[in-house]
């Protein structure tokens, strides 16, 4: 049976449990509170002669009870009434704490306060004078303590100790030795002769120093004093609001049933905080009313007095009292920066943030670009070479060889999906990056220098934040609009999200750019990312004053976390999921596509041509195309080629590459069929895997204009490079480069994909959807009309 | 010290970040997170992430198919760091609805 019950007491993660489990040993009970499903640990102080039962409280950070942790704390201590609460303080973070420890005060609780991780608080180039501290805290015991190793604790338990050895029959005991008459707790005037030398000679224990024996009765003797004798108000309020507590506790002084466990005073405040709780137990107790009545009165002479509710002004005197005693208890040792705040200091500057986050994202497509280039051409050997030859001899062997389903393997699948898997490399490394950026916590500072930017010209800042997603895949992105509780937000933000260019435009961009802009490849395509950004920002201004206008913005506060390493476990399952969500769309939805496409280009438009037989510009999907493609003639490339490309890319945007591999792809080359050896193919993927695997190593500096290749680093034309150049140069009447900028700028703006459509439709409304995709084709076609237009009036291209 | 908090962020005119708050105020980061914590039970401010889980902003499968790692494990969903905004009270809102 224990003579008294002890709790812990602090915010979370103070390192009570650590000095729960070192207090108590092995003689520990853990369950849930009652009713709860908070865990509940108590156990007995080991080593002890008489029994102290420690009980662990929930880490809290306030007595408000917000949470269930908070109530179950507060019901403790304030109903169950501990003999005593050890309250646990994190000196590195110690005007949090404090908050608390000033809340516990006020209960009237005896209260000794450990002050916990000094050595973190060393490391940070913190001191702290206690001896200060505990004057202004009136003088409570103040312990400091690394709890992790031990130290201070065993002043603590000797302390706990020495406080049930003065109560020797219940933790009422000292009470009465102190005041026989039993009645001083109840007695605002008690007598004043108690331990008066003690009250003068208050005693702080050092850590490095235990006390001794005297010196730790003495001060559990003060701490137990202080409840006695004189509570001291610590935390005085405002004038109005102290008489009003006065004239409170007066009242609850005349109920007997409000004070057998609770201070009198600590009711008022709650009272007059609108605590519901209590509120509920004081309308329930016996002459209950006439507390009610008072409180009613004192409410409205306040709310008279302040512009506030009075939890507030009462939370704000708080946090001010704390504020200053931190300031005078805490002293620091040079400026406290941690290193991501070095780094914030230059990447999120006001001037260079912007810059910086470009500089990175170039860099990002410039790697992405310039690195895989190797791999690029190795995997289309492979497909176009070896590949195609094992399926063209597979089918010799099954005698469909010369047949029409030679051509659907051939020039269907093998051409339209295989045209799309070529460029996972691609996407490989950039995905890479952006995992990269997202786990080393750069990317948060890329959505708040954006934000800034943002709201300089006036646009809602926290819609960036969605639009992020938006460079991997727009569907996500605009279900991230979901966070944006304001429904014109969420609808602004949703018609912008589609011009991030997502993962899915990029093979586009390599192969045209790869074609038309070779040594500047990378800068062409960040362009085309930047022209992204800058339209949706455009577009929002314009938006923002006409649809939707009179919406006020908003600060954002953004908590930015700390940089870390990237974990490479995260980097890799992000890498593989988004790259294997590419080779799953190539395999179904592209797949599907090149399939349905082989089929319109081998029906014939019309005639006495047969099946499978068709020339592919008497085919159905010319004669569809051709219908479409003079809406492009101004725009620079009116070939039929490219508007049923465009047409195609409304399934998905990968599919415009496999429907130009499809359809400028005519005959597999003559590598395609030689008669080889299958080990020769293997030898031939192997080593051409090396020599790729060599030339990626040897493009690195390339990025930064160093050049190791020994010869004129040209890789040979694939076949679908010719035709796509010569049609663009035919169409545009020898503008080819011009055209092709106007076709990438229409890829970029234009319906992103079906997908898209879907989610646009459950994220805005039937209404929006329809607006959003007629005007981004409209948008597209005006964009690309200026690109080519322009540039010719210019003498560009 | 907490109206105080309130009063400079309603004030500010483009984003802060939290800490840079904290050293402005000339308060630890720690008992502004605390007091931000009070406004936001209060209703004066909104944390942007609170109520919105993974499986709300993923897509659930609708892009990625028999591949989808499924909403909570979406590699498409970029962590967002935490955010604050002020809420506005109805008269400060404007006209409702376009």
């Amino acid at each position: 049976m224990t003579e008294a019950t002890i709790a812990l007491a602090g915010n979370p993660n103070t390192g009570k449990s650590t000095i729960f489990n070192i207090l108590t040993g092995s003689s520990q009970h853990i369950g849930n509170w009652p009713g709860t499903t908070v865990e509940r640990k108590e156990g007995t102080l080991k080593d002890n002669r008489v029994p102290i039962s420690v009980v662990d409280l929930p880490g809290i950070y306030s007595l408000a009870a917000y949470s269930p942790e908070e109530a179950i704390a507060r019901d403790f201590i304030v109903i169950a009434r501990p003999a005593l609460v050890v309250n646990v303080v994190d000196v590195a973070n110690l005007e949090r704490n404090l908050y608390l420890t000033v809340q516990l005060m006020e209960t009237e609780t005896p209260l000794i306060i450990v002050l916990n991780m000094m050595d973190v608080a060393s490391e940070r180039g913190l001191s702290i004078d206690t001896q200060t501290l505990s004057r202004h805290l009136g003088d409570l015991p103040v312990i400091p303590a690394v709890a992790s190793r031990g130290q201070g604790l065993e002043s603590l338990r000797q302390m706990l100790t020495a406080l049930v050895a003065s109560l020797p029959q219940s933790s009422n005991g000292l009470v009465r030795q102190l005041d026989p008459t039993g009645v001083c707790c109840r007695n605002p005037n008690p007598p004043s002769v108690v331990i008066p030398d003690i009250i003068h000679r208050p005693r702080v224990i050092s850590a490095a120093s235990p006390a001794s024996p005297y010196q730790i009765q003495r001060q559990v003797e003060l701490a137990f004093a202080r409840t006695i004798v004189a509570q001291p108000t610590l935390i005085s309020y405002d004038q109005a609001i102290e008489a009003e507590i006065s004239r409170l506790r007066a009242v609850i002084e005349q109920v007997p049933a409000l004070t057998t466990s609770c201070s009198a005073r600590w009711l008022a405040i709650q009272l007059l905080q609108g605590d519901e709780a209590t509120l509920a137990v004081v309308e329930k107790a016996e002459g209950g009313a006439g507390v009610r009545r008072i409180l009613t009165g004192s409410l409205t002479r306040l709310e008279q007095f302040y512009d506030d509710d009075i939890d507030i002004i009462m939370a704000d005197y708080r946090y001010s009292f704390v504020n200053q005693l931190v300031r005078s208890v805490i002293s620091r040792r040079g400026q406290m920066m941690t290193l991501s705040d070095k780094i914030d200091r230059v990447v999120t500057h006001r001037y260079l943030g912007i810059p910086i986050f470009l500089t990175i994202m170039w860099v990002v497509f410039k790697v992405t670009t310039d690195l895989t280039a190797p791999f690029l051409d190795w995997i289309d050997r492979v497909i176009s070479g070896p590949l195609t030859r094992w399926v063209i001899v597979s089918l010799g062997i099954a005698g469909l060889d010369g047949t029409w389903v030679e051509s659907l393997f051939v020039e269907g699948i093998i051409a339209g999906v295989g045209g799309v898997l070529v460029f996972v490399p691609v996407l490989m490394s950039l995905y890479l990056a952006l995992a990269l950026l997202e786990d080393s916590g750069y990317m948060a500072r890329a959505a708040f220098v954006m934000d800034r930017l943002m709201n300089l010209l006036g646009l809602q800042g926290k819609s960036f934040l969605p639009m992020i997603v938006g460079f991997g895949c727009t569907v996500p992105a605009l279900y991230a609009t979901r966070t944006l509780d304001n429904e014109k937000d969420r609808i602004l933000t949703g018609l912008l999200v589609p011009f991030m260019s997502c993962g899915a435009r990029l093979p586009v961009y390599i192969l045209v750019a790869s074609i038309f802009f070779p040594d500047h490849t990378g800068l062409v395509i960040f362009g085309l990312y930047l022209t992204g950004i800058v339209t949706a920002l455009v577009l929002g201004l314009i938006l923002k004053g006409t649809l939707f206008k009179g919406e006020e913005e908003v600060a954002l506060l953004m908590e930015l976390p700390p940089y870390h390493w990237p974990n490479l476990k995260t980097v890799w399952f992000y890498l593989w999921e988004r790259t294997a969500a590419f080779i799953h769309n190539a395999w179904t939805i592209i797949l599907a596509t090149s399939i349905v496409i082989w089929l319109l280009m081998a029906m014939p438009s019309g005639g006495q041509i047969t099946f499978a037989d068709t020339e592919l510009n008497e085919s159905a999907f010319a004669a569809i195309s051709r219908a479409i493609a003079p809406v492009f003639a101004p725009l620079g490339f009116g070939q039929w080629e490219a508007s049923g490309a465009l047409v195609t890319g409304l399934v998905a945007k990968e599919v415009v590459v496999s429907t130009l591999a499809q359809t400028y792809n005519v005959v597999e080359g003559e590598a395609a069929m030689e008669s080889t050896m299958f080990h020769d193919d293997l030898t031939e993927i192997g080593a051409s895997f090396v020599t790729a695997t060599a030339d990626t190593v040897k493009s690195i500096p390339l990025i930064i204009g160093i050049d190791l290749f020994d010869e004129e680093n040209e890789t040979t034309p694939s076949e679908l490079k010719v035709p796509i150049r010569q049609s663009f140069e035919a169409a545009s009447r020898g503008h080819g480069s011009l055209a092709a900028l106007a076709f990438m700028v229409f890829i970029l703006l234009y319906t992103p994909c079906m997908a898209t459509i879907v989610a646009e439709r459950q994220v805005l409304g039937r209404r929006w959807m329809w607006l959003s995709i007629i005007g981004q084709l409209a948008l597209a076609w005006l964009a690309a009309w200026v690109v080519f237009q322009g540039g010719l009036l210019l003498g560009l291209g | 010290m907490l109206r105080r908090v309130l009063r400079e962020i309603e004030a500010l005119r483009g984003p802060i970040n939290l800490y840079d708050l904290a050293r402005r105020l000339e308060i630890e980061p720690g008992a502004l997170e605390g007091m931000i914590d009070f406004w936001i039970w209060k209703g004066r401010l909104k944390d942007n992430r609170s109520g919105v889980t993974a499986a709300e902003v993923a897509c659930s499968g609708a892009v990625c198919s028999r591949s989808c790692p499924g909403p909570q494990d979406c590699p498409f969903v970029v962590r967002m760091p935490r955010t604050l905004s002020v809420v506005l009270s109805p008269q400060d809102k404007g006209t409702p609805g376009i």
